[in-house]
């Protein structure tokens, strides 16, 4: 325990120092952009990069021969490897740093690594929807470099792609530039039992099911007390309504610099408790084992659904449902329609550092990533299973993704979900998300509140208490004013 | 003829270059530095200059009137001696045990090993490994209840406050009393053999002997166990960071440290506060050092200096007396 607070000491100190290490990287750099050239010659550009021209040519330092790269988990990383693999002529090694978001350990890693710069500095980082605007619009957004510095033709690609407005929104900083923008939609649904459905209504119809389940929670709750009478939980835990709660209400934690709670955030105290007094859930936390134990019929009453995304269906309730074939575990008796509320979930945004000396390099693989709607761009690939192939199998996961423009030409038939188009459900979700009601400190407030929730719903301590506690935990370890 | 003699004083100081020149940069400037800071407006991620607050306290008074640092200190005193008496006692015994010179206990080799596994294991493996044994609705801890009867439904134990601060104080003792347990054998085997020998003569029972000769001769190793255990507990923070994620059912397993560390970065980057509430912690330890060192003081030798001092004043007022009268 000594050593993680000396741990904390040499960092508050790399801080300080670190603003020495950003200034050299940037002084040096117009030489070394002069020095080396891939596209056009050298004499030109040295003496363009002197003039302040609209479009700068981009270009890579051929001294550099790494490209750092960090993320929280190992998604981005194969893509690059990917990217690699299918240009051959690629220079670079690349450098990859993950680090897991769980109890907040990536954010402070990653500030520290673009706060001291250097060779070692990411050269392409990634943020999740919790943080994201900490870094595109907070306090961190200054160390990113405008999509259109990298060389990619910003206000054309997006149209071309139809990228969802909201993927661009969270991605443009203060300045009005684009500086990060995510490959996935990440429109929720719900995703429900097709056999549960069906021995409580008598049909597994998304049509007829997504009038059980909403619109709305009075709706969601009479459809609760329905299951409860045949002996079925509704959802797992109450993680799985926040999710969309938080995502759907029109207002984030912070406005006008104080905390603020939206009324549909105070709601969930409610429908959280109205949960846990029925006996609607198993009471679990997601990303715990038993909220696992729920995709596969192992807790303590059958759950028909999850509130989530398509990325929850492919990484996280697949892997968990028993089986990898229809008929094995729960594997193949899903299907999806609107969930009660529209919310959105997650997502991860590619962030380019403005220091970086190999952006030719970085742009064209952001842009790959990001924009690129061919069929052999990253997107397509994602959206169609194609991307990695699991051996013995004909596809891969699908995934939904930001651009319409690969949507429309893509196919997402899951055996996972019995045979059903998922995107026939995705795509119209991805239209309720919004960036407007996230703030950088989503990750700690969500945390805090949700402990809070959980004591009320236990019954340790009365909803006004919850909500005192609450601001003041805020107030303590943010400094946010509560009032 | 002049004798050339050798200094090996500068290697000395050669030799201690490099731990010099590492203690400066990675300890002492940091220190310096979180110590300066703590009178500034340094605040946010990508802010390097600051200057110093017209109110150069003002970060100290706000931590000081902030309501989870005053829990976050209590939290910490009462999970560390809840901790650390029982794993001081029990370290006693075993040291006891394990050096009595009558009955020599066979495989002593294996138990100290295994005593000392624990502290092996890295924190962060055991916090995790006990959240998920105290899981709920579905985990060990809870299966075991059930199948003992002692309750029907799933407990939520890291939703009772006691039971979470519980937890980390047992996990605190099970990971260091196999470390105490060396450090007092090793105080045992360093006191003279003779003593021992001089109580079996005359008939001293075990008990005996260990209140009168070996916790009397231990006194020096029980001030440093006491004074490191003491700056461990007060700085306690991968436990209670890791097991449970935030600062547990109403503030109640936030120590000290992890205040720091939220105030510092969990979002809000307040430098500044973190390294004021660094400080008064920092105070703390210092004074209850203190404290300690003057409570388990060698009472016995003090006293004897005293009348050493008395002898001599004695001595030298008898002398200037009887010079005084050959005067006369």
């Amino acid at each position: 325990m000594k050593r993680i607070f000396s741990v904390l000491l040499v960092v508050v100190m790399i801080v300080s120092v670190a603003f020495t290490g950003c200034g050299k990287a940037t002084t040096e750099e117009p030489a070394n952009t002069a020095a080396s050239s891939d596209t056009s010659a050298p004499v030109a550009e040295a003496s363009s990069a002197t003039e302040p021209v609209a479009a700068p040519a981009v270009t890579d330092d051929s001294s550099v021969k790494v490209l750092n790269l960090w993320s929280f988990t190992d998604e981005v990383p194969k893509m690059v490897d990917k990217y690699k693999a299918a240009h051959p002529d690629f220079p670079y090694e690349v450098k990859t740093t993950i680090i897991a978001t769980t109890d907040g350990a990536y954010q402070p890693a990653l500030d520290q690594a673009l706060a001291a710069g250097g060779a070692s500095a990411p050269d392409i980082y990634t943020a999740e929807s919790a943080f994201v605007l900490k870094y595109t619009q907070g306090d961190a957004y200054k160390y990113a470099a405008a999509y259109k510095d990298l060389g990619i033709d910003v206000d054309n690609a997006l149209k071309a792609a139809e990228i969802a407005p909201y993927v661009s929104d969270i991605g443009t900083n203060p300045d009005g530039n684009l500086i990060g923008l995510a490959y996935q939609a990440t429109g929720g649904a719900y995703i429900y039992r097709r056999s549960i459905a069906k021995a409580v209504w008598g049909t597994d119809d998304p049509a007829v099911i997504k009038d059980k389940v909403g619109p709305g929670w009075d709706k969601f709750f009479a459809a609760a007390a329905e299951l409860k009478a045949k002996g079925f939980g509704i959802v797992s835990g109450d993680g799985d309504i926040w999710h969309s709660i938080e995502n759907s209400s029109p207002k984030g934690w912070i406005v006008d610099g104080k905390l603020y709670i939206d009324p549909l955030r105070e709601q969930f105290l409610d429908l959280s408790k109205k949960l846990k007094d029925g006996g609607y859930y198993n009471d679990t936390q997601d990303w715990t084992d038993a909220w696992y134990a729920d995709m596969k019929d192992a807790g303590k009453q059958k759950i028909l659904g999850f509130f989530g995304p398509a990325w929850l269906i492919n990484y996280v309730m697949a892997g968990n449902s028993g089986g990898d074939k229809p008929g094995v575990g729960t594997y193949g008796d899903w299907a999806i329609c609107e969930p009660t509320v529209g919310f959105s979930w997650g997502g991860t945004w590619v962030l380019a550092n403005k220091d970086s000396k190999i952006k030719k390099t970085v742009g064209d693989i952001i842009n790959w990533i990001t924009l690129d709607t061919s069929d052999t761009g990253l997107q397509y690939m994602w959206a169609n299973g194609t991307f990695s192939i699991p051996e013995g199998k004909t596809v891969g996961t699908k995934d939904t993704v930001a651009s319409g423009t690969v949507m429309k030409k893509s196919d997402g038939k899951l055996d996972f979900l019995g045979g059903q188009n998922m995107f026939d459900v995705f795509v119209p979700a991805g239209a309720t998300a919004t960036g407007k009601n996230k703030t950088q400190y989503d990750e700690s407030i969500n945390s805090l509140w949700r402990d809070q929730v959980r004591e009320y719903t236990a019954g340790k301590k009365s909803r006004d208490q919850a909500i005192a506690d609450f601001k003041q935990q805020v107030a303590d370890n943010l400094g946010v004013a509560i009032n | 003829m002049r004798r050339r003699s050798v200094s090996y004083a500068k290697y000395g100081y050669i030799f201690s270059i490099p731990f010099v020149l590492a203690f400066i940069i990675f300890s002492f400037y940091p220190i310096i530095y979180t110590a300066v800071i703590g009178f500034t407006d340094l605040k946010g991620l990508t802010k390097t200059d600051f200057k110093f607050l017209d109110n150069p306290f003002q970060n100290f008074e706000l931590i000081l009137h902030n309501p989870s640092f005053i829990t976050s200190l209590s939290n910490t005193a009462m999970i560390w001696i809840i901790n650390f008496i029982p794993q001081i006692l029990l370290a006693l015994l075993l040291a006891a045990w394990f050096t009595n010179h009558r009955h020599h206990i066979k495989g002593q080799g294996a138990f100290k090993v295994l005593f000392y596994m624990p502290n092996i294991i890295t924190a962060a493996t055991i916090a995790i490994l006990f959240s998920s044994l105290f899981g709920y609705p579905m985990g060990p801890m809870n299966d075991l209840f059930k199948t003992f009867g002692l309750s029907q439904e799933s407990v939520n134990f890291l939703l009772q406050k006691w039971t979470a601060r519980g937890v980390i104080s047992f996990i605190q003792f099970w990971t260091w009393y196999g470390y105490t347990m060396l450090i007092f054998i090793s105080g045992v085997l360093g006191i003279n053999p003779e003593l021992y020998e001089a109580a079996e003569m005359d008939g001293a029972t075990s008990s005996q002997t260990f209140f009168r000769i070996t916790l009397p001769s231990l006194r020096t190793i029980m001030l440093y166990m006491l004074v490191t255990s003491l700056i461990g507990g007060l700085q306690m923070f991968d436990i209670p960071k890791l097991f449970i994620p935030n600062q547990g059912p109403s503030n109640a397993t936030l120590t000290t440290t992890v205040f720091i560390y939220n105030q510092a970065f969990s979002g809000s980057y307040m430098y500044n506060r973190a390294a004021a509430a660094s400080m008064i912690l920092f105070l703390i330890i210092t004074t209850l050092s203190g404290v300690l060192f003057f409570i388990m003081r060698d009472k016995q030798a003090a006293k004897l200096r005293k009348q050493e001092k008395n002898r001599v004043k004695e001595f030298n007022k008898a002398n200037r007396i009887s010079a005084r009268r050959a005067e006369v």
